[in-house]
């Protein structure tokens, strides 16, 4: 009897000292945090440990991240961080660098896109993060429309060329223009060529981005001296207003990508620039009345790349917790099965590997268009860069600052912001 | 009590203790709230203040860089700032005074009928109880220039579709009428109380003079209502200063400027510009000018007599 | 003005337009409130619609009819932990409300009756509030970080308290001016104490003012949105956090926040009873005595 008790009590301590250990997650709401919270009882029975992820808004998330940040233990493991912060995050020191435990661990980072490991991985050599999430920018186009016989003849008839998925920046300028169309006779255009997100701030800097690099031009050269003022600039902000006075249903001035995602989702526009995981919802039956009918492909010159990392804070309350989550979502069965139920892709081999493929047929396409894309400036003050620029690309967009001037406000603000934090010497 | 050599009270002494009892009274009636409240916001107006003379950012946030009014004139600088509170004056005169109309024919119509009131009360509540966020998400839906409800209803009646949100003109009023939609509610209620609150005698004196409606409306409500009146223009001014959401959702301030109201402007020069400093000199400036604000339209209120 | 005939037509004309009179006084703030309520009904009516079918559905042009679903009314339970936020937003408004009315009736009191601390009292307490938020939330952040109190309901109900004693306090003065003060002497006379006369007469003919002052305290409370997004935690997101999580980075879930945004408004129904109280006309001073 007495060793029964004896060995009951060592039972319960053990437990005691065994108990479940919880780690927080904060992310944005997007599908695949809903895919990974499926997959979780997977983790569970691995490690142990039970995950609780808290979802946001992804436009709230800086602001509630930065208290967390900058408190000496924060109430997050683990957490997601957007591009834009990386400059910021990394330059306040808020980030556990995690060279060490990838050597440990032999994590092989040359699994990941390279340039999504330059975005969200990599910063002046050491790695912070793991690429979790892409949201590179490319064209996504009704392909049924290119294939109507119909519309082939008529094209060629105006312009002397192929109707085909557009390959330069200038024969996508004249398939916007030729989609552009009243069909119902009543003297008002209610189809469009393309659907512009020109919204201050956010929505029109990235998108705008995909025409500067459309027209060869650059943000600013290899020392950081902005060229937003060039003449390539120039021309891309007079091909985006053009587009969004001729080719784009009035109002788009105040579009970001939900009104515009709409437009496009029911069916009154041939093309819209964005970001490539809204291609998918475009074959929702829920939310679209084209499903099937969109391709999607790489924007000519380059589009804007973007994308999202896993970190842990300096302020986690349980680092080794969260390392190992953060190895075992990201290890390959388990990103194979989030980009199988939907999820966006980091790592190379899955853009390839023949059971994702199977479910979605565009992944070979996307793997192409990530290797083009090209980098916003990514630097301590992104966000304000973003909300500078993006207000001078506003003003010019809609009429209410000569062009010209907008482009160089917006530089001259690029260029304090760049000064301010050292990437330019004055 | 004082009391005089013959055992009775002198009336200047009673007077005097009565006074003191009286303060004595009002400092213990409003100490708990008084306590619950400077507990929890002295420190940070206080850090507000502060951190407005020292470099202090998300960055390096620490107070080892005295600044002294740096931050204030970086501030007024800004040619944009300096837009952004025009556009904010703007947007208050007009939300409130429109609220304000709307309102108080809302409460006084409320006031005067008999049946139906419940079913009323019930809707005036409602839009009080969307927060702002989803009404700009809501009414976003709504207002969308090609595929909104609002521009479909307009053109079956032959009226051509309104850039709601993205002509600059229009946009601001767009901003304000959504704001209308949302808070005229607060007027109302705040209204409606004041005038169940009033006597009746004034009233009944009045009908039987046999005067209109009208001249009991200028000569016996309004003067009864001044104090509601006054507190309920006050605090939507102050709200309507604090609109945030709403510009946030819809327009990011756009377009162009057209809608940048302050404390937008101020939101985005803590956690985008990441200058806390420089937002807390921009606070207290706007806190300077509401409180002269409000001492004016206090004193203005009083002196209408 | 000519004429019998002209005499004897007179008083025919004025009863009817005596009749026309009192049937306009009666049928015009009907006319108005009904007009009224149709703006403010007719876009929910259009939120209902959207929440009981689906995204495609609400923006397509012109509107088709479409069997209403009630999918989405599960959804939100089922793909956001709906429940937590609705219960967090109870929680913290019903708390925020009951500790901050008593606490700003003795302010305001004191402001009214007393005129406590004089003007500077009145706008020093009033002050927190024409700061923005988001200069206030750091500190107050670091505050609660401290104090061990983030992401539970007490921060926020504290937060909270710093929105709702202000506003409260200065509306409540409103409602204790004016005649209430003779008839509380009339009371003090009679032998009660100041607090007597206080709770037993102030307080119930201030009753339209605090029954008001609590409605907007609690719809404050059941709205704000920033305190609630730093302070909380996963356990303690509210409806607004809750609700605005739904614009998600493939864009705005517009169905489920409809179905959202009507199970939030909901608390109506609570809140109407207190309404009622004081749609009695009668709460007057003519009443009372």
């Amino acid at each position: 009897m007495k060793r029964l008790l004896l060995a009951g009590a060592i039972l319960l301590a053990g437990m005691g000292v065994a108990k479940a250990k919880t780690i927080h997650i904060l992310m944005e709401t997007v599908p695949d945090t809903r895919y990974i919270q499926q997959l979780l009882p997977e983790f569970k029975k691995e490690t142990g440990i039970d995950v609780d992820i808290e979802a946001i808004s992804y436009i709230d998330m800086h602001s509630k991240l930065v208290p967390q940040l900058i408190a000496p233990q924060g109430s997050y493991d683990v957490i997601v961080v957007d591009f834009y912060w990386v400059g910021e995050f990394t330059k306040a020191g808020w980030l556990m660098p995690l060279d060490d435990l990838v050597k440990r661990d032999n994590i092989d980072l040359g699994r990941y896109v390279p340039k999504l490991l330059d975005l969200v991985g990599h910063v002046d050599g050491v790695t912070y993060m793991l690429p979790f999430y892409n949201y590179s920018m490319a064209v996504i186009y009704r392909k049924d429309l290119i294939a109507d016989p119909a519309n082939q003849a008529a094209f060629k008839e105006k312009y002397g060329m192929e109707l085909r998925v557009p390959q330069t920046w200038d024969e996508y300028k004249k398939q916007v223009d030729f989609f552009t169309r009243d069909t119902n006779g009543d003297g008002k255009k209610d189809f469009f060529g393309t659907v512009i997100q020109g919204q201050r701030g956010d929505c029109i800097s990235m998108q705008w981005a995909n025409y500067l690099y459309a027209n060869g031009g650059e943000y600013h050269d290899k020392n950081w001296n902005p060229e937003m003022d060039s003449p390539q600039a120039v021309q891309a902000m007079k091909d985006y207003r053009m587009h969004m006075l001729n080719n784009s249903p009035p109002g788009s001035e105040s579009y970001c990508f939900d009104e515009a995602f709409n437009v496009m989702a029911q069916g009154k526009a041939y093309s819209f620039v964005t970001f490539n995981i809204l291609y998918a919802g475009l074959d929702d039956p829920k939310s679209s009345q084209v499903v099937g009918k969109c391709g999607i492909t790489p924007n000519p010159g380059g589009g804007l790349n973007g994308g999202w990392g896993w970190a842990i804070p300096k302020s986690s309350p349980d680092k080794d917790a969260a390392w190992k989550f953060i190895k075992w979502v990201e290890s390959y069965p388990i990103a194979k099965k989030r980009a199988l139920l939907g999820g966006a892709p980091t790592q190379t081999k899955i853009f390839t590997d023949p059971d994702v493929v199977a479910k979605r047929p565009y992944y070979p396409t996307l793997q192409k268009i990530l290797e083009g894309v090209k980098d916003f400036p990514v630097f301590t003050y992104t966000t304000e860069f973003v909300e500078e620029t993006g207000r001078e690309l506003n003003l010019a967009a809609t009429g209410q600052k000569e062009i010209g001037q907008a482009m160089k406000d917006a530089n001259e603000a690029f260029r304090k912001l760049a000064i301010k934090d050292g990437k330019l010497k004055e | 009590m004082a009391m005089t050599a013959t055992g009775t009270v002198s009336p200047k002494a009673h007077r005097r203790s009565i006074a003191a009892q009286d303060r004595l009274f009002g400092f213990l009636i409003s100490a708990p709230g008084l306590a619950a409240l400077l507990l929890i916001i002295l420190f940070p107006i206080f850090f507000t203040i502060f951190t407005s003379f020292h470099d202090y950012t998300l960055i390096h946030p620490n107070f080892e860089t005295y600044t002294g009014l740096e931050k204030y004139s970086e501030a007024l600088g800004e040619g944009y700032f300096r837009t952004s509170i025009w556009t904010t004056i703007r947007f208050v005169i007009a939300s409130v005074v429109i609220e304000f109309m709307i309102g108080f024919t809302v409460a006084l119509m409320l006031n005067t009928v008999q049946r139906f009131k419940t079913i009323y009360y019930f809707i005036l509540l409602m839009p009080l109880l969307i927060n702002p966020v989803v009404v700009g998400l809501t009414w976003r839906m709504l207002l969308h220039s090609e595929l909104g409800i609002v521009n479909y209803i307009i053109g079956l009646v032959g009226i051509p579709g309104v850039n709601w949100l993205g002509d600059p003109n229009i946009a601001f009023w767009t901003v304000v009428l959504v704001d209308i939609w949302h808070q005229v509610s607060f007027m109302a209620i705040l209204l409606l109380a004041g005038l169940s609150a009033l006597p009746r005698e004034p009233y009944e004196a009045a009908r039987m003079d046999g005067a209109s409606a009208w001249r009991c409306l200028i000569h016996i409500t309004l003067p009864l209502m001044r104090p509601v009146i006054t507190v309920a223009l006050l605090l939507r001014m102050i709200f309507a200063i604090k609109t945030f959401d709403i510009v946030f959702i819809m327009t990011k301030g756009g377009p162009g400027t057209a809608t940048d109201l302050i404390s937008y402007y101020i939101y985005r020069s803590a956690f985008f510009g990441l200058d806390v400093a420089k937002a807390s000199a921009m606070s207290v400036l706007l806190l300077f000018a509401v409180l002269v604000l409000t001492v004016y339209l206090y004193r203005y209120m009083k002196s209408m007599t | 003005m000519a004429g019998g005939s002209a005499r004897s037509a007179r008083p025919r004309r004025s009863a009817t337009i005596r009749r026309l009179e009192r049937l306009a006084r009666h049928v015009v703030p009907h006319v108005i409130l009904i007009a009224f309520s149709a703006a403010i009904v007719l876009p929910l009516v259009w939120v209902l619609r959207v929440a009981l079918t689906d995204k495609l559905t609400a923006y397509k042009i012109p509107p088709e009819w479409v069997t209403p679903r009630l999918d989405n009314f599960v959804a939100i339970f089922t793909e956001y932990p709906f429940g937590t936020y609705f219960l967090n937003s109870t929680v913290v408004a019903v708390s925020a409300t009951l500790i901050a009315l008593p606490l700003a009736a003795g302010l305001g009191y004191a402001f009214a009756r007393y005129n406590t601390g004089g003007m500077a009292l009145r706008l020093f307490v009033l002050s927190s509030q024409m700061l923005p938020p988001v200069v206030l939330v750091l500190p107050l952040f670091a505050m609660f970080l401290m104090a061990g109190l983030i992401n539970t309901w007490a921060a926020l109900i504290f937060a909270h308290l710093t929105i709702n004693i202000p506003f409260l306090a200065w509306i409540l003065v409103a409602f204790f001016q004016g005649d209430v003060a003779i008839l509380e002497q009339a009371a003090r006379i009679d032998g009660a104490t100041r607090l007597q006369a206080f709770v037993r007469i102030t307080l119930p003919v201030a009753a339209p003012g605090i029954l008001a002052a609590g409605i907007l305290a609690f719809i404050l409370s059941w709205n704000e949105f920033l305190f609630a997004l730093i302070l909380s935690g996963p356990q303690t997101n509210t409806l607004p956090v809750g609700l605005a999580s739904m614009q998600s980075h493939r864009g705005v879930e517009i169905a489920l926040l409809s179905a959202g945004t009507l199970v939030a408004i909901l608390p109506v129904f609570a809140l109407l009873p207190f309404m009622r109280r004081y749609l009695i006309k009668g709460l007057s001073l003519g009443a009372l005595k």
